[in-house]
């Protein structure tokens, strides 16, 4: 099915935000949250995993109902997930489409990757210590 | 020991009024900060010494080995980017500045992915804007415009509206209406006296139609505006014109969507069009405490207020191109500085992956996203906690963050200003 992506803020991603290593950041801005029905829709329970495609790429989230999403639109807080979907282009100002991006979310097995493992896939080398 | 009044350095709020408990250099507890603000100054695992990546493996080194390699890397290249300084204070940013210069680098904040499409609005209409005090004590109405304080600003609600008190109100909690408008309903929502739900993208439209009620000309708007019904929108514009002095918050569901900096034009010029009715203002919620002395920084000192090109050995400003998310999408820069934030959690894959590619340092007190992608990092002091500097809150006043501990940590001024000396060192050779 066809959604629209915005992200923001939460007071859970705010929190870790300065701890972008913990399970706790992970699991907040892996989480994609839908309204109810677009999740029966889908077949769902609350913390199943999907598969979200952006025009750039795919990236696994876990599905969480929330009362404050309208149906078609999901919110998913600001993060390295999010973003490993939302292209880079600005329309020349600077920012990218951070709050209308249409995504296609389809019903998954695979788990969410740990930040760490998104950041390799770039290209980068992980650090934990 | 007690600290207190001390500054929290999480959001723009600048909260000037927090105790804070040290005991034996840590933080044990924390009085008055909301959640965010309470879990930074509680923070843990901070990296112990500079870092530099070792083909698969990370090798431990120390600060002046750390400060050469990142200044011989920044000259070495030639475009090399700078870019951040929202989680670092005024003083750092001024080397920044000079760094930049010197280099003929970029240098771009945080706010070319956050309220820089304000700054384009503002530039091109004006900014009638006041100090939260003026808000707090005076505004009988307040709207929020895509921000979420109770998740983003929690504790704007309680110094500055909702529940504050107005030295001009009799009784602030009835007197003050608050409208939250957004496409979600959040939980700023809930406690909002009028809450009104836009179709995502319908921003533009619902600003246009309460200009056109606030000119007299409500006969002219249709049924529903972008999923809104004319009576509510002729509703709030009453509202407004009957405030004796209102003010709107907006926050990134302006900046973010689709119209970006012409939404925030439309909103500065409802405001303009309120103000013929009564007194009205308009100001951004701003994210990171000092994203606001980024931008004030950057403009005394270069004519701009981010996303500045020093290539031609003068500043140039051009948005879209100059901004940091272009300039790495388009794999242009052949090197980074990266001061206080966290580009690899916030910036879009196809920038990352031009990161990866070329040499990367960091000047941060954590493990972040960014470190994967770092060929250096240089854990620094945190301003407020263990430095202390210049910040400016979301209202544009600058406040002194204070240092509540010592640690051993140098400031992120006192690592620039180190990798700035060895620069001209090399350049004067």
């Amino acid at each position: 099915m066809t959604f629209l992506m915005l992200t923001g803020r939460t007071v859970n991603q705010g929190v870790t935000v300065e701890n972008k290593t913990s399970a706790e950041y992970a699991a907040e801005t892996s989480t994609c949250f839908m309204h109810e029905f677009d999740m029966m829709e889908l077949g769902l329970d609350d913390r199943d995993t999907v598969r979200v495609t952006g025009a750039c790429g795919e990236v696994v989230m876990r599905a969480a109902a929330s009362p404050e999403v309208e149906m078609g639109t999901v919110f998913v807080p600001y993060g390295p997930y999010a973003n490993h979907i939302v292209a880079a282009g600005t329309r020349s100002t600077g920012m990218p489409d951070f709050k209308s991006h249409k995504v296609e979310i389809e019903p998954t097995d695979e788990e969410p990757k740990l930040v760490h493992e998104l950041m390799e896939d770039l290209g980068g080398l992980a650090y934990d210590r | 020991m007690i600290v207190k009044d001390a500054v929290c350095p999480f959001c723009g709020c600048l909260c000037d009024d927090i105790e804070v408990e040290v005991e034996e250099g840590r933080v044990v507890a924390v009085t008055n900060a909301c959640e965010l603000g309470t879990t930074k100054f509680m923070g843990e695992k901070r990296m112990k010494n500079p870092i530099l990546r070792d083909g698969d493996r990370w090798k431990d080194i120390t600060y002046d080995e750390a400060v050469r390699y990142a200044a011989d890397v920044l000259l070495e290249a030639e475009r090399p980017l700078l870019y951040g300084w929202s989680g670092t204070h005024g003083e750092a940013q001024c080397v920044g500045v000079h760094m930049a210069e010197l280099i003929r680098g970029v240098i771009d904040n945080t706010s070319s992915v956050c309220h820089g499409p304000s700054i384009l609005a503002i530039q091109e209409v004006g900014h009638p804007g006041c100090t939260l005090g003026v808000v707090k004590n005076r505004a009988d109405l307040v709207i929020y415009w895509g921000s979420n304080p109770i998740d983003a600003h929690p504790r704007h609600l309680s110094r500055y509206t909702r529940y504050a008190e107005g030295f001009f109100l009799e009784n602030a909690f009835r007197d003050r209406k608050v409208i939250v408008i957004d496409v979600r309903k959040t939980e700023t929502a809930n406690i909002a006296d009028e809450f009104v739900q836009i179709r995502p993208g319908g921003d533009y439209a619902v600003l246009s139609a309460l200009r056109a009620i606030v000119q007299g000309k409500a006969d002219t708007i249709p049924r529903t505006v972008a999923g809104v019904t004319r009576e509510q929108l002729v509703r709030v514009a009453n509202l407004c014109m009957n405030a004796k002095f209102g003010a709107v918050y907006f926050g990134l569901g302006l900046t973010m969507t689709q119209g970006k900096y012409k939404n925030i034009r439309n909103a500065i010029e409802l405001v303009s069009e309120l103000s013929r009715h009564t007194k009205f203002t308009i100001s951004a919620m701003r994210g990171h405490y000092n994203v606001y002395g980024s931008n004030e920084v950057n403009t005394w000192m270069t004519g701009y207020p981010f996303g500045i090109d020093f290539s031609r050995g003068i500043a140039f400003y051009n948005p879209g191109e100059t901004t940091a998310v272009d300039i790495l999408a388009r794999k242009e820069c052949d090197a980074a500085l990266i001061v206080g934030s966290d580009p690899a959690a916030h910036f879009p894959r196809k920038c990352l992956e031009h990161l990866a590619d070329i040499p990367v340092v960091q000047l941060d007190p954590y493990p972040n996203a960014t470190t994967a992608f770092c060929n250096v990092q240089i854990p620094v002091a945190v301003t407020g906690i263990d430095a202390e500097g210049t910040a400016y809150r979301m209202d544009g006043v600058p406040i002194r963050t204070r240092k509540v501990l010592s640690t051993d940590y140098l400031s992120d001024e006192e690592v620039l200003a180190r990798m700035y000396a060895r620069m001209q060192e090399v350049l004067e050779q």
